[in-house]
């Protein structure tokens, strides 16, 4: 049955859209004063072509790392017999709560000589791994663990039964959050500096600040689009046929490890003290030396307006991601999944970049948003709406779709139907995406530096300021007050995405009785 | 079409309620000091450095300032995106390669003679659009455990020697190196100067910023670094002067590698409070300020800090400093000596 979807659904969608695509205007604006020649003179250039290399190289590899650290974590926590597998679940997600710049910088203290590919590879992939983790978990409990016990008990082995049942079930959220991770690597630019690797991000950063070389900087943020849309047009491919594994019995038979316990154990651990442990030590021993007085007043006001965009950011993504998921799962047409594939083609921009089109575009078309928490909150949507939708797609596509007919069959109009149905039932998902997109606000700096009110400091800019002079003791509390507060909406999104499955079950069940 | 047109009716209604709701959050301010008149700066100079001195710019005059801390790079090309709905009265720029960028697009007003005629004219544009407030030197900062004084570089192309090899840190993507590689291909000519990038590609420790050079130092991963003298005295207030491992070192008189460079400003607006600003910065509060606080030098004549060698015993290139906006030419060197990307 196709139905025409909710007026209110498109609009929302249509203007996320063209907001997340307003970068790319400028992007042309800018090449056309620079003149094509000029643009592919600036781009294939030797070096421009090995930072690309670079970039991609990275990118991948954390792509890869990402999948196999937060994957070892999800079915850990989910399928295994593990003990204290609870708390290695809070453990998994919580290096979210850690901005990449401050990981980077809490490494390069502790061990002289940590630089280069193999260090930006390690801290960008504990930046990266709990966005898998978080997938592949959520994917992973409303699987259907039934299927492999059938497999199991028709002789298959236990590696036979991963690849073909369990790893089919989880592809489509491995492969998201691989690219989540792969596009965050390409735009980073915090970890990468500290770390002395050259990437193409960094060029951009260095053709602002060494030559205020506006357009030089604009023709290399265009390849980063080219490359995201390069991306965005494999990912179906890599994502595979999506399972459906609508179980109705959600028991779960817990794998044995038996001699493999203590092993797992190790590797978890391990990762424990490597993502966590030795940063936090990082950042308590630095907060230790130093002589530089604190002033709470400023540490308060500070702390006040990173949680107010937080929040601010978390509520339009969660309106917004919400339409465009809605549309693009239960109104499935070539129109609504090109809506949702836009969404990402400018997630690798660099949040220098965004922000910069933001001036120019905000100056010339409204010059009454300019430098006003609505154009940071509009920045924050473009640049993190993806993160939502990805968090937010799996539990509305797995609501049943049968409770959308009985809905529409008692006579609810199709916004009731998303009001009292999916919108309780994926409610966790929904609130999880919030919850990431506040989390990666608190921790963004270029944009927030470049678009917020004159006079208003977040955690992050106190850092960022901080630490350009250095009054390294001065950073310390913000650093770490910028962690404990991402701690928490870290430790909410790995609560919401398992009450998700039970909340799901439980509706399963209610509707089995009826 | 009918259906797209209303779609995007509600849309915007919802988006415009979506803000409204949000925009009222989170909005805590310092209170500033606000006089009759405000001015709003853009500052390249951080807070922790400056904000004192604002505070007495507004004490003695009654004038308010609303500042916008950044680094000097993004500032400018804020200011240059933001056409002409330019927010800011006033620049006040880290170093004088983005004041040049500002005044070549034609942003900046003409300062009064009266103003201008207060700082050495080295040390300002030569066509009245920015000055120089305070001045800062380029040293060698080095280990005196890994390098003994009497084996320091003579110049700074002595470090071009094999015996530096991995010994020296630079920072090729920061401001201020940038500015002192214009000096030298000004002043010693592009052929000496690839020849002298060349060899600290493969001499050369790289860093992003000064800070971390200084650090270096100090931590013994490198001998020595080419740093800003202030940089010393920041991290001395920090964790104690006689905590301080770490020497500076000038090199020979006239060297380019003892450039001074400024840290000034430019007014963008009409506002006369704005020029009030920039002739108060060269007054004897902010000149005190810059020498005692900042450890910079003063650029009307204020005896140097104690410690340091005084302004005109430095012995530094003689160059004009509009020259270090031909930054372009420069990078391309840097570019090419695969020192930067």
């Amino acid at each position: 049955m196709r139905q025409r979807p909710p007026i209110l659904l498109l609009g929302l969608a249509i203007l996320a859209v063209l907001v997340s695509l307003a970068p790319l205007s400028y992007l042309v604006i800018r090449l056309g004063e620079f003149g094509i020649d000029k643009v592919i003179a600036n781009v294939v250039r030797e070096r421009s072509l090995e930072l690309l290399g670079n970039s991609v190289l990275l990118a991948l590899a954390v792509a890869a790392s990402a999948v196999v650290v937060g994957g070892f974590q999800a079915w850990l926590t989910t399928r295994s017999s593990l003990r204290g597998r609870a708390l290695f679940a809070v453990l998994a997600a919580l290096p979210l709560a850690m901005p990449s710049y401050v990981t980077a910088y809490a490494f390069t203290a502790l061990f002289t000589g940590f630089r280069g590919f193999a260090a930006a590879w390690l801290v960008l992939t504990i930046g990266t791994a709990p966005y898998v983790y978080l997938a592949v978990s959520a994917a992973l409990m409303r699987a259907d663990s039934a299927t492999e016990e059938v497999a199991r008990s028709l002789g298959a082995g236990r590696w036979r039964v991963f690849k073909e049942v369990t790893w089919p079930s989880v592809r489509p959220a491995a492969v998201s959050g691989a690219m989540l991770s792969a596009l965050y690597t390409l735009s980073d630019f915090g970890a990468v500096s500290i770390l002395s690797f050259d990437t193409f991000t960094r060029a951009i950063y260095s053709a602002y600040r060494s030559s205020f070389d506006r357009s030089g900087a604009a023709s290399l943020a265009a390849i980063l689009v080219v490359l995201t849309i390069a991306l965005l047009l494999i990912e179906p491919a890599l994502r595979g046929k999506s399972v459906v594994t609508d179980s109705h019995t959600r028991k779960y038979s817990e794998i044995q490890l038996g001699w493999y316990a203590p092993v797992a154990v190790m590797l978890a651990s391990a990762w424990v003290i490597v993502s966590l442990v030795l940063p936090a030590y990082s950042l308590v021993r630095w907060n230790q030396t130093g002589l530089s007085q604190v002033d709470l007043g400023e540490v308060s006001r500070a702390l006040i307006n990173s949680v107010g965009y937080a929040a601010g950011g978390g509520f339009i993504a969660v309106v917004f991601g919400l339409a465009v998921s809605v549309l693009a799962i239960r109104y499935r047409s070539t129109f609504t999944s090109a809506l949702e594939r836009s969404i990402w083609i400018t997630h690798a921009v660099p949040g220098i970049v965004v922000a910069l089109s933001l001036v120019f575009l905000s100056n010339r078309v409204l010059p009454e948003i300019y430098q006003t928490s609505t154009l940071v909150l509009i920045a924050y949507l473009i640049l993190f709406l993806p993160n939502a939708i990805a968090a937010m797609q799996t539990p509305i596509s797995q609501t049943p779709r049968e409770l959308d007919e009985i809905a529409a069959s008692l006579g609810s109009s199709r916004l009731q139907t998303l009001r009292r149905v999916i919108i309780p039932i994926a409610g966790p998902g929904i609130l999880a995406g919030g919850a990431l997109v506040s989390l990666a606000v608190l921790k963004e700096l270029p944009a927030t530096l470049l678009l917020r009110e004159t006079g208003i400091e977040t955690l992050a800019t106190r850092l960022w300021s901080e630490t350009s002079v250095s009054a390294y003791a001065a950073a310390a509390p913000y650093a770490l007050l910028l962690v404990v507060v991402a701690g928490i909406p870290a430790w909410l999104l790995n609560r919401q995405v398992q009450a998700g499955s039970r909340a799901q079950s439980g509706i399963e069940q209610r509707i089995e009785r009826e | 079409m009918n259906i797209i047109k209303r779609a995007l009716k509600v849309g915007a209604a919802v988006l415009i309620a979506a803000f409204a709701a949000t925009s009222l959050a989170g909005c805590a301010r310092e209170s500033t000091a606000t006089g009759e008149q405000t001015i709003t700066i853009y500052s390249g100079r951080s807070e922790d450095l400056i904000a004192e001195l604002l505070e007495q710019f507004t004490a003695e005059t009654g004038i308010g300032v609303e500042v916008r801390y950044s680094d000097s790079a993004s500032l400018a090309a804020q200011i240059l995106e933001e056409g002409s709905n330019v927010q800011a009265d006033v620049f006040f720029s880290q170093d004088a390669g983005a004041l040049g960028a500002i005044s070549e697009a034609g942003a900046f007003k003409k300062l009064d003679d009266d103003t201008t005629g207060l700082v050495y004219s080295k040390f300002r544009a030569v066509d009245g659009t920015w000055i120089g407030v305070s001045g800062r030197s380029r040293v060698l900062s080095y280990n005196p455990d890994l390098v003994a004084a009497a084996d320091l570089p003579k110049s700074i192309f002595d470090l071009a020697d094999p015996k530096f090899k991995g010994k020296v840190g630079i920072a090729p993507t920061n401001a201020s190196f940038q500015s002192s590689v214009t000096a030298m291909r000004v002043l010693a000519g592009e052929a000496v100067t690839v020849k002298w990038l060349n060899a600290m590609k493969t001499n050369a420790v790289l860093f992003e910023k000064n800070s971390q050079i200084l650090e270096a130092v100090e931590s013994g991963q490198v001998s020595a670094g080419l740093i800003n003298h202030y940089y010393w005295y920041e991290r001395a207030a920090e964790v104690g002067e006689d905590k301080m491992i770490s020497k500076m070192a000038w090199f020979e008189a006239g060297d380019v590698g003892n450039l001074i460079n400024v840290a000034g400003v430019g007014v963008l607006s009409d506002k006369p409070e704005a020029k009030t600003f920039a002739k108060w910065l060269l007054g004897s509060t902010a000149q005190n300020f810059f020498v005692n606080k900042t450890a910079e030098y003063s650029l009307t004549g204020l005896a140097a800090r104690e410690g340091l060698p005084a302004l005109d015993q430095i012995a530094a290139p003689n160059i004009d400093l509009s020259a270090l906006s031909t930054l372009a030419q420069t990078l391309e060197l840097i570019r090419n000596a695969r020192l930067t990307d």
